[in-house]
């Protein structure tokens, strides 16, 4: 049982773990500039816009973020894909057909009409949604707040009515994504009875074996060389108390 | 008052035809009695020129309270005796007046009275006024002290109902007439004159002397805002008074915009209002007058439509190039046109200002407006305001022009902001329009797929949470 030594497993590279605060950071900034700029009316947006040193400067920081964002972007998209090109990395963040039925199996858990959550690889449906959210949201984000900040040069190549149009959809993913991040993204990695007080894994890069065993059981067994039934049959020997979501023992 | 002078003057006269009574010494008494038994009779007429009749009737009553009671009818009118009763003859009252004023002179001496500055135009060689005019004649009080006129404004009047001339010390003159019937028409009708002209009484007049008529009139207006303090402290804050102070005596106070003694109520005639701007602003009214507004007003009388001060307010008049004057103009143009029920009337669209200020521009400049008002830090962009697309005082129908020209119009505008703007670049303005399927589809459609699409997306996941927490509490 050497493998029940390993407590923890490295699951994420520093670089990672400062995306994800420059990331973070960003995102918090252009969520307050940013709503405070489309509700502009309401007395806290006007008092943040103050802080920030007036609507002058509260856009110079919204745009340095967008630029700073915008670079976070490219760079790890370019990195994936020349990952992913020449083979040194794993399309692990692809969206493949398991994980529409990983959904339904999961939701037919929470229903109790199947004993088992999903088994899932290294990124399960729900990351994977979150992620490719923000890539995509932040390329229609990138695009838009683009043209946004240089109308006339846009319009050396667009109709004049695609500015208009930039700015519904720049302000309207503003507050979609807004709203993923915090009731999706905030509850599961804040509020989740599975992780609360506060998911480390994104700041520490190390996840525990338990943890893994739940929520990533494909990776871990490829990781360990077992099979997923080896795997599931080990988990059993754990006390209940800690693993709330495993199926009922009397199963 | 003519017909108090008239009155007054007669009475002289009537004095003077008293029959001829042969008596060497008379006492006071005796004396008035033989005057009095012709003149005490009621209907005693005397008729003067052609049209003008003049009662003889004296009041002996009035006669006794004044302050020439201890006289005899003989002192002045020193032409009539007991013996003698000459026939006067007078071609009108003013005339009969003017003639009598001769016997005041004999006791009260003309150094004397010039001494009074009351009675410096008076006294002035072939002046037309008669001492009677205003201290009456046989009912005269004593001027200190004395109710000498029931009514301070009577007083006041018998001398400027005429015209008199007052003269500047730079030799320019102006007439100081009041004309008592724009005076009576006006709200002021009840006030007495010394309620403006502080200082001035029946008991007091004082000689005051000033450089020129501007200079008169500047002093005289500061008695307005004895009354009409909030109106006085808000023209402090004005663009006029700034002027004022800086040394130009014409801009204008009080008196030049609301008249002095013809004052007129706020009326509901509001092109008198534009055309007192129009004395000194000239060129803009005449522009005006060409605009949709002006049009209507002037042509249509149309009381619906912004005249002057309804955009630069009437007091508190600001500097029209400030940029705190341009925070405001989508306000200005939205009191009227963002009104639905004012709109409909006109076919107008009232989401004009709601348009603009949920665009770019309009969130900028409600910003800048804020963090002035709040931080008084300012920033010097001029952003674009409604004046700048549809013009100020020259503002048009819109429909009245072609589009295309509407279009080069905002495209400069544009140009100005956004050096290097291209035909297409006007378009990302909506011209007021909200996005519908005929207008602007595309925004339209974006706008309708996120109001279905946000809800979904934020139900679905809420469900995952709570689906997600209920399975964890259920196997606990």
């Amino acid at each position: 049982m050497t493998e029940r030594k390993m407590a923890f497993v490295q699951r994420l590279s520093w670089v990672r773990i400062i995306e994800h605060w420059v990331n973070a950071s960003v995102f918090i900034l252009l969520v307050v500039t940013g709503l405070s700029q489309k509700f502009y009316t309401f007395e806290l947006s006007q008092r943040l816009i103050l802080f920030f040193g007036g609507i002058d400067s509260t856009r110079l920081i919204h745009r340095a973020c967008g630029v700073l964002f915008a670079a976070v972007l490219v760079l790890h998209m370019t990195v994936a894909v020349v990952g992913v090109v020449l083979k040194r990395w794993q399309p692990t963040m692809l969206i493949n057909k398991k994980d529409f039925f990983d959904a339904i199996d999961n939701l037919r858990y929470y229903f109790g009409l199947s004993d088992h959550p999903a088994a899932c690889d290294r990124y399960d449906y729900k990351q994977k949604f979150e992620y490719w959210g923000v890539v995509m949201g932040g390329i229609v984000m990138v695009a838009t707040g683009f043209v946004l900040w240089f109308p006339t040069v846009a319009t050396y190549l667009l109709p004049g009515e695609l500015v208009a149009v930039s700015k519904a959809i720049h302000t309207n993913e503003a507050m979609l994504a807004f709203l993923i991040i915090s009731i999706w993204h905030i509850y599961n990695a804040v509020f989740s009875p599975e992780v609360f007080p506060l998911d480390t894994v994104i700041f520490t890069g190390k996840i525990s074996r338990e943890r893994m065993m739940h929520e990533h059981p494909l990776e871990l067994a490829r990781l360990e060389g077992k099979s997923l039934e080896e795997l599931l049959q080990e988990k059993e020997g754990f006390s209940h108390a800690s693993s709330p979501l495993k199926p009922p023992p009397n199963d | 008052m003519r017909l108090t002078q008239g009155f007054v003057g007669l009475i002289f006269v009537g004095l003077g035809l008293a029959p001829t009574m042969a008596l060497a010494e008379t006492t006071t008494q005796q004396e008035l009695g033989q005057c009095m038994s012709c003149h005490a009779k009621p209907g005693l007429v005397k008729r003067l020129g052609k049209n003008e009749k003049v009662s003889l009737t004296l009041d002996l009553q009035a006669y006794r309270a004044s302050a020439h009671s201890s006289l005899v009818c003989q002192d002045c009118h020193t032409r009539y005796s007991t013996k003698a009763h000459p026939v006067g003859s007078y071609t009108s009252r003013e005339e009969l007046a003017r003639e009598h004023s001769g016997a005041c002179t004999s006791c009260h001496s003309l150094d004397q009275l010039s001494a009074l500055p009351v009675h410096e135009d008076v006294l002035k060689p072939g002046h037309p006024v008669a001492c009677s005019s205003c201290h009456g004649a046989h009912e005269i009080q004593r001027v200190v002290g004395g109710g000498a006129m029931v009514k301070e404004r009577a007083y006041c009047l018998s001398c400027h109902e005429q015209h008199i001339e007052m003269t500047f010390e730079n030799g320019e003159t102006k007439d100081i007439y009041v004309e008592l019937r724009s005076l009576l028409a006006s709200p002021h009708a009840s006030l007495a004159c010394s309620d403006c002209h502080v200082g001035f009484s029946r008991d007091h007049h004082p000689d005051r002397s000033f450089q020129d008529g501007r200079y008169y009139t500047l002093v005289l207006s500061e008695s307005c805002k004895r009354c009409h303090f909030d109106k006085y402290t808000r023209t402090l804050d004005s663009m006029h008074y700034r002027v004022l102070m800086k040394g130009n005596a014409n801009a204008p106070v009080c008196t030049d915009c609301h008249g002095s003694h013809g004052i007129l109520p706020v009326g509901k005639d509001h092109s008198i209002s534009a055309k007192r701007c129009m004395r000194c602003h000239e060129t803009i009214y005449t522009t005006y007058t060409k605009s949709v507004h002006g049009k209507a007003l002037l042509g249509e009388h149309n009381m619906d439509v912004p005249v002057c001060a309804d955009c630069h307010k009437a007091h508190e008049i600001q500097d029209p190039r400030t940029l705190t004057f341009r925070d405001r103009i989508p306000e200005m143009c939205g009191n009227c046109h963002a009104n639905k029920e004012l709109m409909s009337r006109y076919g107008l669209s009232p989401a004009v200002v709601k348009t603009y200020l949920q665009d770019f521009h309009g969130v900028t400049l409600s910003l800048y407006k804020m963090q002035r008002e709040l931080e008084g830090t300012s920033s010097a962009n001029p952003i674009a305001v409604c004046s700048d697309c549809h013009g100020i005082h020259d503002i048009q129908k819109l429909s009245e022009q072609e589009t295309g020209l509407v279009r080069q119009n905002l495209l400069k505008r544009c140009q100005a902001c956004h050096p290097g703007a291209t035909q297409r670049f006007p378009d990302a303005w909506l011209y007021h329009y909200e996005p519908s399927l005929e207008k602007a589809p595309l925004v339209y459609a974006v706008n309708l797929f996120y109001k279905i699409f946000i809800p979904f997306m934020v139900v679905g996941l809420l469900l995952q949470v709570f689906l997600h927490a209920w399975r964890y509490i259920v196997n606990r």
